[in-house]
């Protein structure tokens, strides 16, 4: 099981520094949001760790989304998808592969996403920074976790990235929620043990999300 | 008793309103081939697809080594090679790259080297770094063949394995054949002209209209295939 794994994450991270499709997507459409964010907000309203945490995770949900969709996708492309079906890997394996391809992709785009913040929003680079990392982090795999789940329904349609949006978007709320919460809170200042309560329901939604996914995948993809 | 390899049990299958396979019964007992012929749109492929579990059945059963298609046991999906129309191979990895893939996906031991190995088999050495997306129909064909036979499957599908392959591809495809049933391995090949597998004697059917029937006759040398006649 774990040989198969490596073999589809060595695969799609093969493709993905070949093709950069994903990373690349991710980081313009980042990039977009922000810039709009930050005209939008204006030099006062900018600056606030409210509107910093809000953007950071406008942007996250608008790339992310997108990203997990390419990802599902490619596996359509020359019917790929039936011959992982055909292989001896489990399914659930497959759906672990995917969703860990398609967090590392996002992963990197945060990190230039991070970046872009902190210029933007003049941010100053200290310590809060980096206690923003588990929170994006679970906010990131519960992400990738639905959206590679839905994705495999809405890759096959027409309009799919539209429907994905429309499919994911209201099952990530509470996840929104809690990590706007839980962002500016950090970015306020305070510690993580500050924002328990959201990073619990990070924790129990990416938990809920992965045990769907592992469970559901082989029906989804057949 | 022997347990037939793969084995379908008034197999029908339905899209939508529309029967394309009836009840279909085959058994493909170790060191037999099957062909079935048939006309475009006969149902052949959807038969393939119908007993590799990849499509649903309205009803009967399709059954590999004893057991329910939709329960196949990981290590026995091992034992199975399947080519389709579609290579299901990545466009942008070089044909010793989906090979590897493959090879560790089926738990080979030393999966660079079985790539090697049947690369030169497939006469695909030249263009081992080339990306599948660079290759021609043909040579695209040859390495969706190595992709099936990477694992020493004991059972291989060819969903018409011929398609777009030239005289001395087609003859690999008749050695790979014809050792797989030397080694007490089952090949069920369709194609839309008769065939006939050389050193041994196939079970010929014919699809008509979603129903399996029997040949009515022996392929002529005319219709037969070059690389059965050399």
């Amino acid at each position: 099981m774990l040989t198969g794994f490596c073999a589809l994450l060595h695969k799609d991270l093969t493709l993905e520094r070949r093709g950069g499709r994903v990373v690349i997507e991710l980081c313009v459409l980042s990039l977009l949001v922000l810039v709009v964010l930050v005209v939008a907000y204006g030099p006062e309203t900018g600056g606030r760790p409210e509107s910093a945490a809000g953007a950071l995770w406008v942007a996250l949900i608008l790339s992310g989304l997108p990203g997990a969709s390419l990802a599902v996708a490619a596996e359509h492309e020359n019917d790929c998808l039936t011959g992982l079906r055909l292989s001896p890997l489990e399914p659930a394996t497959i759906y672990a592969a995917k969703v860990a391809a398609v967090a590392l992709s996002m992963a990197v785009s945060q990190a230039a996403t991070l970046l872009l913040l902190v210029l933007f929003f003049n941010l100053q680079f200290d310590l809060n920074l980096l206690r923003l990392i588990p929170i994006l982090l679970l906010g990131t795999l519960g992400l990738c976790a639905l959206s590679t789940l839905l994705g495999t329904i809405t890759s096959r349609l027409r309009a799919g990235e539209m429907l994905l949006a429309l499919l994911t978007a209201p099952l990530y709320v509470p996840e929104l929620i809690a990590g706007v919460k839980a962002s500016a809170a950090v970015l306020s200042g305070a510690s993580l043990a500050a924002v328990v309560l959201p990073l619990k329901i990070l924790a129990a939604c990416d938990l809920l999300f992965v045990v769907c996914g592992y469970l559901l995948f082989e029906y989804l993809a057949g | 008793m022997t347990t037939a390899l793969v084995e379908a049990l008034s197999l029908s299958v339905m899209f939508g309103l529309r029967p394309v396979l009836t009840e279909v019964n085959l058994k493909l007992e170790r060191g037999r081939a099957a062909v079935i012929t048939g006309a475009n749109g006969a149902g052949k492929s959807t038969l393939v697809h119908a007993l590799c579990g990849l499509i649903g059945l309205s009803a009967g059963q399709a059954r590999m080594f004893g057991q329910d298609i939709r329960r196949l046991r990981a290590d026995d999906r091992r034992r199975v090679g399947v080519t389709l129309h579609r290579s299901m191979l990545y466009l942008n990895l070089t044909a010793r790259e989906n090979l590897e893939f493959y090879a560790k996906l089926n738990a080979c031991q030393k999966p660079s080297e079985q790539a090697a190995r049947w690369l030169e088999r497939l006469g695909l050495g030249a263009v081992a770094e080339q990306r599948a997306r660079d290759l021609s129909r043909g040579m695209e064909q040859r390495l969706a063949l190595a992709r099936a036979m990477i694992g020493e499957p004991e059972l291989v599908l060819f969903d018409e394995p011929f398609a777009s392959l030239d005289r001395q591809g087609a003859a690999v495809v008749g050695e790979l054949i014809q050792e797989l049933l030397a080694r007490g391995g089952a090949a069920l090949l369709t194609s839309h002209e008769p065939l006939t597998v050389k050193g041994a004697e196939p079970e010929n059917y014919q699809l008509v209209s979603g129903r399996l029937l029997p040949a009515a006759a022996q392929p002529s040398r005319r219709t037969a295939w070059r690389w059965m006649l050399t």
